[in-house]
């Protein structure tokens, strides 16, 4: 599944002090937590690396304070690293000029922000064609292009209104509409939904599958919400306290999680919705009666698999291969995790 | 505009204002100097309209009566038609060194004194001398000055020291400055609707005496030798133990370019004169009469057009 | 409070409280006797030696004469480079003063001024378009006010500065406050510059300002754009300081350039701190005008300053009326627009009805000035409303006889009050204000200088504690430290009163919605009212002296008290207030046990805009006659004694810059402690 490598980090360090890069050139590079409190520094991003995939959806999910939103502006270049090596496309993003910045955040880069960024004193028009605007492209293209935006997120009709006359709901669709505009590769997304309201957001989440479906973008996702991690992302990076402690598939981060801090998110994860059949399945048996794919979630054979009087056959994605098989126990202990009576009794 | 307008409005509205001017030297505007005391302002509207009415263009700046000298030393202002002896002096006569032009004296004749209501002297018959004034002193203090008088004097920058000359003279009252003008009057009105015993600083001709009757206090008359001569005056020991001079300049000033820029206009603020009478007539037309300045400048030359057309001969 | 928040050791408490006051009174103590014991050695310690003084009055004094005279730029007179200003600062005024009551003839154009019947509906019209009905009847029956009451010309003449300086302060403003976003170095340089400008009362800019340009209008503009220009740069700092980092980041992702980013993003987003700013820049410039009459502008404070003059007092109400009304009119309209909403479906209209406003004022416009060819009152109001011609003529107003009525009544007033008044007058003078002053000469200055030192240290430590000691320093080697024991003298007094006055209106108003409709709305007023109109009536009740100087302040600068102390009981949270009721606190208990301690802070903040106010106004009183550092501000006008003038003005600021700093220190630390901050 993984394309090209978009966005390449090694080593980032964000440090916060009377003197950041004094203090990284003293220590090496690799200051210990010891070091930063002792002198009154702040690691709030810690030898962070990673690669972001050709149109994948990539999301770091930390509690607040773990540096997750710092990280995403390390991309984005809106605060610069202390030490480390970024590069998109193969080029380091660190030595760009600013016309080359200013070109890529034009024409490559897309962000949406916690609390909208709104421009309060231009209508939602005016607002998702800003960027546009700001390129020097036409009045009557940008609004052209704008209005395609709009409609694209629903918001069709609501033009001429201003940021303030909308629900917030509606303020992030423009946010969304206004990072589209100029047909990004990249699209940032800093904890677009954690403003909205529980049902709005869960209406959003669908909204941006719905887009991402149409768009393939690729995507780096801000979130504190490990379901949300859960529901959108192909890849999870866990943060804590600076440091990206796990990066991997939901999957792996139920069924592995690294440590202690990655095990209690998963604990309370909707597994049946994260675990495959194939990431649980046993070895082939005779018994086994009808058939579930391996790459569906297990939420949704779950059903048919504890009705079932035995052992499930699983197939592989295309159907037609028998590559394993379930049965009630698996399921039960798989979706209860470490809750379960067996963990229970165990 | 302009085409619209004419297209709307009959042509007879039309009408070219007033009759052809009179060709003058320069369009450049001469600034007359206005300041807040009613009579100046009245008749800077005269001097101003005759002017007017000559051709040439006019334009009122109002200014402070002490930096107007300098402004007109500088070329600011232009004209100014009434300044004072008493309260102008110095600065006057600094700014004449600085360039500014001396253009005349008027006939009016100004005095500057302490002065004090007529009902005072139903109380206080002999007030209107020093002395007859000093006897009754208590009747003018007030809990501050107790058991002195209270003498309402003009603002400390008027370069008058009043408590200079209560101390030589050795009278019973402390000299109180007022910060403007004003202040006196209201101080006056106020003593004067209640009928009590008030002296304070006056000078003629002004508007106060066409609302309040009074009388000047008169103190020896004043000669050089009260300044220079201990012994002279009723204090061996003092100078300064004299009044201020009964009749004090009321004087024309110009700026230095005035005569070579408007020589015509020049020639009518060098005849321009007014009498006691006269300013004091204009100052009622507004005090009184409750116009304003420039209305009462109107009918002051209606009232006096042979005064004003002997100017401009 | 105490007993509240520690129960359990009541008495360890209170005691660990004495300890630790103890060595700070301890120390009080010991520098004022110290400072009494070397007054009663050394005089200097009384009076600053003169052998000592700083002539610095006549340094800057003839620094400015030889600015003026001899100073040459480049081998450029500088006097010629100042009056190129002044000529380059005319022509705005002059087509201003053309536009609106001059008109054009000056540059070959048969086109009179705009006339009143215009101006007034385009106000009025404008008010419509930007707040609605409400707005435009207050708009238009205030121009109505305006013509009816023989003001207009005047009125016309003040707006011409107005047009030209506040468009001139706003954009300098806006540049200063970007400037100092963006650089350390001005922000250091030119926020502390701010502080003093705003302290520093109106008349101190005067002398200066007419000494190095022309004489007159100009003049007035200068000085009034340098006063009214400072809080449009704080307004500008502040919104450009706050716009939300959100909105700052999605900009830039946008992908604007440095230049886009400020016109684009974050100054229209900043737009209501910006016409918040504009709304004070608009407030100070009215202000300041009024003053400015005083060196050579001309208009409703010129006319304002000669009805005084000549004891008209109701012409001088009517025109003092007349400017409180175009500040209001001034202020709500820039309210107005700048909360006012856009319409969505503007699209869907028609040409005539989006611009419909435009189009009736078009209208009116043509056919004043086409009536105006035709008659004159429509070109300007008459000073007379009559009704029919000759011998069937009636006078329908005439705003003379109605001042004639309000001086007859308010001497008859006069007459009536001052037996009553009097002794009241006269027992606070002798029993309370003399002494008081003569408490304040008397005190040797190393007394003042080390109290205020200790207590400047205390509540805002050392970089606080140099600056009053720097400043205080300045006005005693300087040798005017009489003058300033007295404005002190005559501030404190005045701001105590205006505090017992004030709070228990602001107390009033918070608890009584029907109170508060009244007391507001005075309170907009009376700072809007131009403040010397109260010294003539203050004069003729009280004489001249300090209870009259007194007596004018107050009415200027209850203000402040009133309104912080309203706005720090409104703003506690309603959690508060409703624990002390489920606490079973009774009103009063509520108000001193609950509302007033939390609201304590902000009521000190109203007392320290209080103290800055009345500094202002000893300039103003100084007029009634006094002799402290109000007196030399405006002495130095006529004498054109630059360097005392401008130091007076200096000394009065810093004492407002104490009194700031000192206030400050302590609300803030109280905020913090009590979580408000």
């Amino acid at each position: 599944m993984p394309g090209d490598v978009q966005i390449r980090c090694r080593n980032l360090w964000k440090v916060f002090g009377a003197d950041p890069r004094g203090f990284m050139r003293r220590h090496d590079g690799r200051p210990t937590a010891q070091a930063l409190r002792d002198e009154g520094y702040i690691g709030a991003v810690q030898d962070v690396s990673f690669d972001v995939h050709q149109g994948e959806i990539l999301i770091i999910m930390g509690l607040s304070g773990s540096g997750k939103s710092t990280l995403i502006r390390c991309i984005t270049r809106l605060n610069d690293p202390t030490t480390g090596e970024m590069e998109y496309e193969g080029r380091d993003l660190l030595k760009l000029s600013e016309r080359e910045l200013i070109d890529i955040r034009r024409h490559r880069f897309g962000m949406v922000f916690q609390n909208f960024g709104l421009l309060p004193h231009r209508d939602v028009l005016e607002n998702v064609a800003f960027p546009l605007e700001v390129q020097g492209i036409a009045r009557a293209e940008r609004v052209d292009r704008a209005k395609k935006m709009i409609d694209l997120v629903g918001l069709g009709g609501r033009e001429s209104y201003f940021p303030r006359e909308l629900s917030g709901g509606q303020q992030q669709r423009v946010g969304i509409a206004r990072s589209l505009a100029v047909e990004p590769d990249i699209w940032f997304l800093d904890e677009p939904f954690s403003a909205l309201d529980p049902l709005i957001r869960a209406e959003m989440q669908d909204e941006f599958l719905r887009l991402q479906s149409m768009l393939h973008k690729t995507i780096v996702f801000i979130t504190h919400d490990f379901e949300e991690a859960t529901k959108l992302a192909d890849r999870i990076g866990i943060m804590k306290d600076g440091r990206m402690v796990q990066l991997a598939t939901p999957e792996e981060l139920v069924l592995n999680p690294a440590d202690d801090y990655v095990a209690e998110f998963a604990k309370n994860a909707p597994r049946e919705r994260i675990v495959s059949v194939g990431a649980i399945m046993q070895t082939p048996t005779d018994a086994a009666l009808g058939a579930v794919p391996m790459t569906a979630k297990i939420g949704s054979v779950a059903e048919q698999v504890l009705t079932a009087d035995g052992p499930v056959a699983v197939t592989d994605a295309s159907g037609e291969r028998i590559v394993g098989s379930i049965d009630r126990a698996t399921v039960t202990a798989a979706i209860f995790g470490g809750r379960g009576p067996e963990a229970r009794a165990a | 505009m302009k085409n619209l307008l004419k297209g709307v409005a009959v042509a007879a509205l039309m009408l070219a204002p007033g009759a052809a001017m009179a060709e003058v030297e320069s369009d450049e505007p001469i600034i007359i100097v206005q300041n807040n005391w009613t009579s100046q302002l009245v008749l800077s509207y005269v001097v101003g309209k005759v002017l007017e009415d000559m051709g040439y263009t006019v334009e009122y700046a109002p200014s402070d009566s002490q930096l107007q000298f300098q402004a007109m030393a500088d070329n600011d202002m232009d004209f100014q038609v009434e300044a004072w002896e008493g309260s102008m002096k110095s600065a006057f006569e600094k700014a004449v060194e600085n360039g500014m032009v001396d253009v005349g004296t008027h006939s009016a004749e100004t005095r500057e004194e302490w002065w004090i209501p007529n009902y005072v002297l139903e109380t206080c018959p002999e007030a209107t001398n020093w002395e007859g004034l000093n006897a009754c002193a208590e009747q003018f203090s007030t809990a501050e000055t107790k058991p002195n008088g209270r003498f309402v004097g003009p603002p400390a920058d008027w370069g008058k020291n009043y408590a200079d000359r209560v101390k030589s003279l050795e009278m019973d009252f402390e000299a109180i400055n007022v910060g403007q003008a004003a202040t006196l009057w209201a101080e006056l009105q106020s003593a004067y609707d209640r009928k009590e015993p008030i002296v304070l600083f006056n000078w003629t001709p002004n508007f106060i005496e066409s609302k309040f009757e009074g009388t000047f206090v008169d103190f020896p008359k004043p000669e050089p030798a009260c300044f220079d001569d201990a012994s002279w005056g009723p204090n061996p020991n003092a100078t300064g133990d004299c009044g201020a001079p009964h009749s004090g300049w009321l004087k024309k000033a110009a700026s230095p370019r005035f005569e070579e820029e408007w020589p015509g206009a020049y020639a009518v603020i060098e005849k321009v004169d007014f009498s006691n009478a006269q300013i004091a007539a204009a100052a009622l037309m507004v005090d009184v009469d409750g116009m304003e300045p420039e209305e009462a400048a109107e009918a002051w030359m209606e009232k006096n057009a042979d005064v004003v057309a002997s100017w401009t001969e | 409070m105490t007993e509240a928040t520690a129960p359990t050791t009541p008495r360890a408490d209170g005691e660990g409280v004495s300890l630790a006051a103890l060595p700070l009174w301890g120390r009080f103590a010991a520098i004022i006797v110290a400072g009494v014991l070397l007054s009663l050695v050394w005089d200097g310690a009384t009076r600053w030696p003169e052998a000592w003084t700083l002539p610095l009055a006549q340094w800057i004094t003839d620094f400015i004469n030889w600015l003026k005279s001899e100073a040459t730029v480049f081998g450029v007179e500088f006097k010629a480079i100042t009056r190129g200003i002044g000529t380059a600062l005319e022509m705005p005024v002059d087509w201003a003063e053309y536009l609106l009551y001059r008109g054009f003839k000056k540059v070959g154009l048969d086109l009179g001024p705009l006339p009143w019947i215009a101006v007034a509906a385009g106000v009025t019209i404008f008010a419509h378009w930007v707040g609605g009905w409400r707005l435009a009847l207050l708009c238009g029956l205030s121009m109505l006010y305006l013509a009816t009451f023989n003001v207009w010309k005047d009125a016309m003449r003040t707006m011409t500065i107005v047009v030209v300086a506040v468009p001139m302060a706003a954009f300098i403003g806006i540049a200063l406050g970007i400037w100092v976003t963006r650089s350390k170095t001005a922000a250091r340089i030119i926020s502390p510059m701010f502080d003093l400008m705003q302290a520093t009362p109106h008349m101190a800019y005067l002398a200066p300002v007419a000494a190095l340009f022309a004489f007159g209008p100009v003049t007035a503009l200068i000085a009034t754009v340098v006063f009214a220009m400072p809080p449009m740069a704080r307004c500008t700092i502040l919104g450009l300081q706050t716009v939300s980092s959100d909105v700052v980041e999605a900009g830039q992702m946008s992908g604007c350039t440095k230049r886009q980013l400020l016109w684009k993003v974050a100054l229209p987003s900043s737009k209501r701190t910006l016409m918040l700013g504009l709304n004070q820049v608009v407030m100070q410039t009215l202000a300041m005008v009024v003053i400015a009459s005083i060196a050579g502008a001309t208009g409703l404070g010129h006319k304002l300053l000669y009805s005084l003059q000549q004891l008209r007092l109701g012409v001088a109400i009517e025109q003092g009326i007349a400017i409180s009304l175009i500040a209001i009119v001034l202020d709500r309209l820039t309210q107005a627009y700048a909360y006012k909403e856009t319409d969505h479906f503007a699209s869907e209209k028609t040409w005539a009805q989006r611009h419909k406003h435009m189009l009736l004022f078009l209208v009116i416009l043509v056919g004043s000035y086409v009536l105006a060819e035709f008659h004159r009152w429509a070109s300007i109001p008459p000073s007379k409303f009559v009704w029919g011609a000759g011998d069937a003529k009636v006078v329908l107003f005439d705003a003379k006889l109605l001042a004639r009525h309000m001086d007859q009544a308010i001497r008859d007033f006069n007459v009536v009050a001052f037996d009553y008044i009097n002794p009241i007058r006269d027992w606070v003078t002798l029993w309370i204000l003399i002494p008081v002053r003569n408490f304040f000469l008397w005190l040797p200055w190393p007394v003042f200088f080390g109290v205020v030192s200790l207590a400047a240290w205390r509540l805002g430590g050392k970089s606080v504690m140099l600056l009053c000691m720097a400043l205080m320093a300045s006005f005693i080697v300087t040798g005017f430290w009489v003058e300033t024991m007295k404005t002190t003298y005559l501030v404190l007094i005045a701001a105590a009163l205006c505090v017992l006055i004030g709070v228990p209106l602001g107390i009033w108003a918070a608890r009584s919605e029907r109170a508060a409709k009244i007391i507001m709305p005075i309170c907009d007023t009376l700072q809007t009212f131009p403040s010397f109109i109260y010294l003539i009536p203050a004069i003729m009740l009280f004489r001249i002296g300090d209870f009259a100087n007194i007596f004018a302040i107050i009415p200027y600068a209850t203000v402040p008290a009133i309104r912080y102390t309203y706005l720090g009981l409104k703003r506690i949270p309603a959690v508060t207030v409703e624990a002390g009721i489920a606490n079973g606190a009774t009103r009063m208990q509520r108000l001193f046990k609950v509302e007033l301690p939390v609201a304590l802070p902000e009521i000190m903040l109203g007392l320290n805009q209080t103290i800055m106010m009345a500094l202002a106004m000893t300039a103003i009183t100084a007029l009634i006659g006094s002799t402290d550092l109000g007196q030399e501000v405006v002495r130095s006008i006529s004498t054109q004694d630059f360097g005392r003038g401008i130091l007076a003005g200096f000394f009065i600021a810093a004492l407002g810059i104490i009194a700031d700093r000192l206030i400050g220190s302590w609300a803030a630390e109280r905020k913090r402690q009590l979580g408000v901050a």
